[in-house]
């Protein structure tokens, strides 16, 4: 169970020292208490109270890096088993394969896409985060060519993906360094694995169908000293995969089974079925995902659901503020004020497109909340208007003085015309009416 | 006249004999239900006579199965009368009505049977019943008084002639029987349930005119377990029939069943929307002003007796727009009567409210403030286009009705602009105002028995519930005690519920069984028990729209508050944001708890840790926001010095600077019972 | 936190009934129950794992409004409702037929005799359960959904959409023609709760109401949908009756976002297919009991999907869409 900060308090020395960064004992429980900051920045606490705290506040899954360089990830530090319940944290990363036994143009077509291929949505790039190399030949040296080619033509993240450490050890002589996910430990080959885990700090995954096989073998590992584990638990099936992943993450989250809490690799290429798989792995748990060529078509829908799954749902994404050019408008469309939670602004700009309509959205700062809320709320002001006509210049950009605002905004629209000066037009509440209302309603 | 109490024998006896003499087969075509009303009641389907009398025996000699097995026998013989009569509705038109009785498109349904002697009275009636999207079903002699007099009957005019004699009122029972079995899901042959579905949902009543059969009253006057009124403007008295003017039939018809109209259109020349709230209006374009600084004006919502109250009543005393000058300032008393079976005098204060709300959806009507500061105008725009004073009451007379349906029934307006009466008005309103304050002021937790929860927050924090009692306003600030009772009068369905708070527990913390076993409900099992005055053990949880938050500091061993718009540091070390996005999220917090600027005035506030005396610091914002208020407390606390003796941040922003501060004021905190 | 994921034992989703066969009182050949689990979708086994859900396809009545990738793979098909729908269940492997009238969306519209002509075709060319969805204007609602109720009397089919302030004329429509209602609410919680009630207002049972918590399309507002639809599982499980429903989704916007619409068309059919497949996966993996898409490709896709999560959790027949009469 998790502690409370009051319950934390009361285990820290009380002496507001302040050199664990924080001003008194009680915010720095507080911040513990979130599982933000790790116990070990207070240095006055003796050994047993560290272990309690740590083992009540460090997240319940560890934290795992994969890769170097400016597009390594890490995974796991998550918290709940739903995302309403708080958010989740570190999105999975996904991994596409190649295999040892295609022939070159084959792999280089997957790496160059892997290595330069992003969609840009709301303001991020998304792309898949790297390479899984698999060993099919049989044959070490090759499978050793085959990641030195193309390490030395891209640097991605890596999954070296091979029972055998003979294989693992080819591999990792050209790429261990750039800390690959070593994939996959099972009973006979750990002690081997570990070894090469370590010697190349890299983080291991080890492999099995059986939860309590699998706590055996992260036992081994970690005797081994091999702390950066992550758990494949071997699905033959979507719902082998959905069971064991969701009882891994509960009992990991509910702190009854320590050991299994590591990241889950989820290898889909096995499975068939793709787009379920890798959609599968995103939505229940999975921390790196290994995925098979998707189209583009795939990815792009992939990345998206990930973006979604992984947005935190009591911060909702913010489109930034400004003026945004829909149809082609020229200076004498209408401009239509919105907030900026993105929502609204995705919603209505569908509305906005399929209408085809030419005007501008103008987008104010409401950090993020519905018109409803930031009227509500207060956040939403003739002021705030007034400031953003002035920031985006939108005198300059029409040849009108017409503010449309939502109907929820109604009544607000007596002191925006008031302090802007701009006429203002309460607009339809529901996005679906924009159309009509432009089509009926809208003269400058 | 007819004394109902001498023909009821009579007419049950002759029901009796006829059924006794009934030969032959008894049934109506294109029903799947028998004859209904039998069908419902004794669960058997009667198809011949002989049948007929075993479940006339069954039922226990219900004067109902008498007359539907008559009139089936009838129809059997001879079929139905043919046109213009409808006779027995046949299930697939039933189901039409059915629907548009659940629909709404129908408001209830009506019974006019007899043969009236003023034909103008029945079509009156009728005309009434109408307008008023009522069904209307006619028995006997009436449809021809009505045909004769010109006004056409058929189902499209909403009209249903059943028959001519006013034993085709049985049909009437035998709609709401079918009714029943296709819509409300009774089982042929459960009586109870039956009678409960016709107690609560049929909105039916009968209109009953002179010139019926004596078994034709015994059959209506069997509709009454149905839960049907009987309602007669002439020729009948005693039993349990109810004398009404004929004027009044349809309205009296109405209330007794609870039969209401939703009023869609508001008949004055001016739009009105929620889309005009929030526009002004300047100097220049209006027409009239009341109140504001130039003239005295007020409003006043009231409670008053139904019979007092005459539902859409607008007078306006004194001048009307028209006698007003251009740019002229006139007084203005705003008194709107309501009257409502569940309406309560604690309402009035809050309902009053929406006058402002209302007055501005109107385009070209602004309103700001409220009791005797209020400021209305109008704009030449609408004056021009023929707005009167007596259309603001208009327009709130239908708004109230509308926006509140269950809770009133009547709602009449009264504007006056004549300046003697309304400032001699204006001494009386300003003693209610007085009164309602004192009283809400008043109010005390233990003085009610139910508290009420809010669980709108519960959108972003999954697991929070509010629970909102009369000395403990909702931790946002936004609603009272009785904002969220009126709330859930209106809305029964909404996010404001009823608490019963229980047993008490621990009258300390403030820990009742009943709110604890609601809020593990509504916490979907996340919080098992909440102390209502406590912030240290089993606090409420903090959804994140906190006005304050108040946390302990275990070094003073005191309480700190600190609201939302102060954005500097605290002794705690936290600011306002970073310590809502530790404690927000729906979490209980022990030593940490969200509260509403309101509750620190409370005599609850925080009491099962000393409450007020607890107190050390506060930002000045909200030490100067409350000043008066707390100083007053304080004051009839008997301890006005301990005011100077909370700290704000001119004083201290460290733990230590603030340690040194209360030493030197000698803080009580420093010598209560240890927090923690 | 909380204690969520712990649904107490007993607790089950309500089991619905769509569609009648001969004997009781409709055509249909097909009949399914949707809801009845006490888990997690696609975790339970036996009678716990309930019912497996159904794929539907959506189709139209008037396609000036409908997706042109769609109208280009169906063809000709776009102009013969009742062949459309036929295509649907046999050519499209889909499990049922959502039909909506979009004819009803146009200002104006009054030609309501048309809507009883196609929800009669619609039946006479199908053999499984039927979703249809009515106007969403209150002025016409009253006449719309009467036509369609008295149209598909004793079908059994499930009629959309209720929402909190329009309602009365769907749960009328079904309780007067036998039918089942799906009840939308915007991604909240306590709003679904809130409309369930008022429905039992109307007398309308409980085990005729489909929750639509609305889903937003993938990209835009997908998680808010994902996140209410795993709530309400949740909290049904814990014991709340008033959510404790089969949920319906579909994402209906998803052939209008950028992505799609700007597809170029030469991959436009597999863009569509996959943003529709992604979010009504989710959905399942959610809680939803029925999923709606419209390009007859994402079909193929969501049953082969559906197949791997339900392996061995039901018996063959109803897993793959066959509980006939
Ligand atoms: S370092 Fe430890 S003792 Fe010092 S302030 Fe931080 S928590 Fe308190
Ligand atoms: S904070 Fe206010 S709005 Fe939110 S749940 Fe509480 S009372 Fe309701």
């Amino acid at each position: 169970m998790a502690m409370k900060a009051l319950d934390i308090y009361k285990l820290l020395p009380k002496t507001n020292c302040k050199k664990c960064g924080f001003p008194t004992c009680l915010a720095f429980a507080m911040k513990l208490a979130s599982g933000k900051v790790d116990v070990d920045l207070c240095p006055d606490l003796d050994e047993q109270t560290r272990e309690l705290l740590g083992g009540a506040t460090r997240p319940p899954i560890r934290l795992v890096a994969i890769g170097a360089g400016e597009r390594s990830f890490t995974v796991g530090e998550e918290f709940v088993l739903y995302r309403h319940e708080r958010t989740f944290y570190h999105q999975p990363g996904l991994m596409m394969q190649v295999a040892d036994t295609w022939p070159e143009e084959r792999i280089e077509g997957v790496v160059a896409r892997v290595r330069d291929e992003t969609f840009h949505r709301v303001g991020e790039d998304l792309s898949v985060d790297g390479i899984a190399f698999r060993w099919e030949s049989g044959d070490a040296d090759r499978f050793g060519g085959v990641v030195g080619t193309v390490e030395a033509c891209a640097s991605v993240p890596e999954v070296i993906i091979a029972d055998d450490p003979e294989a693992q050890a080819a591999a990792l002589a050209h790429c261990g360094n750039f800390q690959p996910l070593i994939h996959a430990a099972c009973a006979d080959t750990a002690e081997a694995m570990c070894d090469l885990a370590r010697k190349y700090g890299c983080a291991l995954a080890v492999r099995a169908g059986d939860l309590e096989e699998l706590k055996r073998l992260v036992g081994l590992c970690r005797d081994r000293g091999v702390e950066n584990l992550m758990l494949d638990p071997a699905p033959a099936t979507l719902r082998d995969f959905l069971a064991r992943s969701v009882e891994i993450r509960r009992r990991a989250v509910e702190r009854t089974d320590p050991d299994l809490g590591y990241p889950v690799v989820f290898d889909t290429v096995p499975l068939g079925l793709p787009d379920a798989a890798t959609a599968l792995g995103i939505l229940k748990y999975a921390g790196v995902i290994i995925i098979d060529e998707l189209g583009p078509a795939s990815t792009m829908a992939a990345l998206t659901l990930r973006q979604n799954i992984y947005t935190d749902p009591q911060k909702p994404i913010q489109v930034t503020p400004g003026l945004y050019p829909v149809n082609a408008p020229t200076g004498s469309a209408p401009v239509l004020m919105t907030v900026n939670f993105s929502l609204t602004y995705f919603t209505l700009l569908g509305y906005l497109e399929a209408a085809g309509i030419p005007c501008y959205l103008f987008i104010v700062d409401t950090e993020g909340m519905s018109v409803l809320t930031a009227v509500a709320g207060g956040k939403l002001t003739e002021t705030l208007v007034a400031d953003a006509i002035k920031t985006t210049e939108l005198e300059n950009r029409v040849d009108h003085r017409v503010l449309i605002i939502p109907g929820y905004a109604a009544p607000l629209s007596g002191k925006i015309e008031e302090e802007t000066g701009w006429e203002v037009r309460v607009g339809p509440g529901d996005a679906a009416e924009i159309g009509e209302y432009l089509e009926t309603g809208w003269e400058a | 006249m007819t004394s109902i109490d001498t023909v009821l024998a009579s007419g049950r006896e002759r029901l009796d004999e006829e059924m006794d003499a009934l030969e032959g087969s008894v049934g109506y075509e294109e029903t799947a239900y028998a004859l209904p009303v039998t069908y419902a009641v004794t669960g058997m389907a009667v198809h011949d006579a002989a049948s007929a009398r075993e479940a006339y025996a069954a039922s226990g000699s219900s004067v109902l199965v008498a007359g539907e097995c008559l009139a089936a026998a009838g129809y059997a013989a001879e079929g139905g009368e043919g046109e213009p009569y409808t006779g027995f509705v046949p299930d697939t038109v039933l189901r039409r009505l059915g629907y548009s009785l659940v629909d709404g498109s129908i408001a209830g349904i009506g019974l006019v049977a007899g043969s009236p002697d003023d034909a103008d009275a029945a079509a009156a009636i009728c005309r009434e019943m109408q307008e008023k999207y009522l069904l209307t079903f006619l028995a006997g002699g009436v449809i021809k008084t009505l045909t004769e007099a010109g006004v056409k009957v058929g189902l499209e005019y909403r009209l249903v002639p059943l028959g001519s004699t006013g034993m085709a009122a049985i049909h009437f029972a035998d709609i709401i029987a079918r009714v029943a079995m296709m819509f409300g899901g009774v089982q042929p042959g459960d009586t109870d349930r039956l009678l409960n579905y016709a107690a609560e949902r049929a909105k039916a009543f009968v209109i009953a005119f002179p010139g019926l059969e004596d078994e034709e009253v015994a059959v209506i006057d069997g509709f009454r377990v149905l839960s049907i009124p009987i309602l007669t403007p002439e020729g009948y008295e005693g039993g349990e029939w109810i004398r009404v003017p004929y004027l009044e039939a349809v309205r009296e018809g109405m209330e007794r069943r609870g039969i209401r109209v939703n009023v869609v259109a508001i008949p004055i020349p001016m739009a009105c929307s929620p889309a005009f709230e929030g526009k002004s209006i300047r100097k220049e374009e209006m027409y009239v002003e009341f109140g504001g600084a130039k003239a005295a004006a007020f409003e006043l919502l009231r409670v008053r007796p139904a019979d007092e109250v005459e539902d859409g009543r607008v007078e306006v005393i004194g001048p009307e727009v028209g006698d007003l000058e251009e740019g002229s300032a006139v007084p203005l008393a705003i008194l709107v009567d309501v009257a409502g079976a569940s309406m309560k005098k604690d309402y009035e204060p809050v309902l009053e409210r929406r006058i402002h709300t209302f007055l501005n959806y109107g385009e070209g009507s602004w309103h700001v403030a409220q009791r005797d500061l209020v400021w209305v105008r109008l704009t030449k725009d609408v004056v021009r286009r023929g707005v009167a004073i007596a259309d603001l009451g208009r327009l709130l007379a239908s708004k109230f009705r509308v926006e509140f349906p269950d809770l009133l029934d009547a709602v009449q307006v009264t504007l006056v602009t004549d300046r003697e009466r309304v400032e001699a008005m204006l001494e009386e309103a300003r003693a209610i105002y007085d009164e309602r304050d004192e009283r809400i002021a008043g109010m005390k937790d233990e003085d009610v028995g139910t508290y009420y929860s809010c669980t709108l927050c519960q959108t972003f924090a999954p697991n929070h519930v509010c629970i909102i009692t009369p000395e403990r306003p909702a931790l946002c600030g936004a609603i009272t005690w009785l904002d969220a009772k009126i709330a859930y009068e209106i809305a029964p369905a909404g996010a404001n519920q009823p608490v019963e708070k229980g047993e008490l527990i621990d009258p300390v913390l403030g820990q009742f069984e009943g709110v604890n076993r609601f809020v593990k409900k509504a916490s979907h099992s996340a919080v098992d028990r909440v102390s209502l005055y406590g912030m240290m053990e089993e606090p409420m949880t903090c959804c994140g729209c906190f006005e304050c938050i108040a946390t302990i500091l275990p070094e003073v061993n005191g309480i700190m508050i600190v609201n939302r718009d102060y954005l500097g540091d605290t002794p705690l070390g936290m600011t306002f944001s970073t310590l809502a996005g530790t404690i927000g999220g729906g979490a209980q917090t022990p030593g940490f708890v969200g509260i509403s600027k309101g509750y620190i005035l409370s005599d609850r506030f925080l009491q099962a840790e000393n409450g007020i005396e607890r107190v050390v610091w506060m930002p000045s914002l909200l030490r100067n926001e409350l000043k008066g208020r707390l100083e007053e407390k304080l004051e009839r606390m008997g301890i006005p010095e301990l005011f100077d003796k909370i700290a704000d941040e001119t004083v201290a922003v460290s733990v230590e600077d603030l340690a040194e501060f209360l030493a030197r004021v000698d803080h009580p905190a420093l010598a209560m019972r240890p927090l923690i | 936190m909380s204690e969520e994921h712990n649904p107490e034992p007993g607790n089950r989703i309500l089991e619905v009934r769509l569609g009648a066969t001969k004997a009781e009182g409709g055509t249909r050949e097909r009949v399914y129950t949707v809801g009845g689990a006490g888990t997690f979708p696609f975790l339970g086994a036996g009678p716990a794992a309930g019912h497996p859900p159904r794929i539907a396809l959506e189709i139209c009545d008037d396609t000036r409004t409908w997706s042109p990738i769609v109208l280009r793979e169906v063809g000709d098909l776009a102009e013969d409702t009742g062949a459309w729908a036929a295509a649907a269940e046999t050519t499209f492997g889909a499990d049922m037929v959502r039909l909506s009238f979009t004819s009803t969306r146009q200002r104006g519209f009054d030609d309501f005799a048309s809507l009883g002509t196609t929800v009669e075709e619609v039946i006479g060319a199908t053999k499984y359960p039927l979703i249809v969805e009515g106007s969403t204007e209150p002025a016409i609602d009253s006449e719309v959904y009467r036509r369609i109720g008295e149209a598909a009397e004793g079908e059994r089919v499930l009629l959309g959409t209720a929402e909190a302030d329009r309602y009365r004329s769907v749960a009328a429509s079904a309780l007067a023609y036998g039918h089942a209602v799906v009840a939308q609410t915007p991604i909240d919680i306590n709003l679904a709760k809130q409309l369930n009630i008022l429905l039992h207002e109307t007398a309308l049972p409980p085990e005729r109401i489909v929750i639509d918590p609305y889903t937003g399309t993938l990209g835009y507002g997908f998680e808010y949908s994902y996140s209410v639809m795993e709530r309400i599982r949740s909290v049904a499980l814990q014991g709340d009756a008033d959510l404790a429903r089969p949920m319906i989704s579909s994402a209906i916007d998803s052939l209008n976002v950028k992505e799609v619409r700007e597809a170029d068309p030469e991959t436009a059919d597999e863009v569509a297919i996959r943003w529709e497949f992604y979010a009504a996966f989710s959905a399942l993996i959610a809680g939803a009991e029925i999923v709606c898409v419209r390009h007859p490709g994402t079909v193929a896709l969501l049953r082969e999907a559906l197949r791997a999560l339900l392996e061995g959790s039901h018996p063959q027949e109803e897993a793959y869409g066959d509980e006939s009469a």
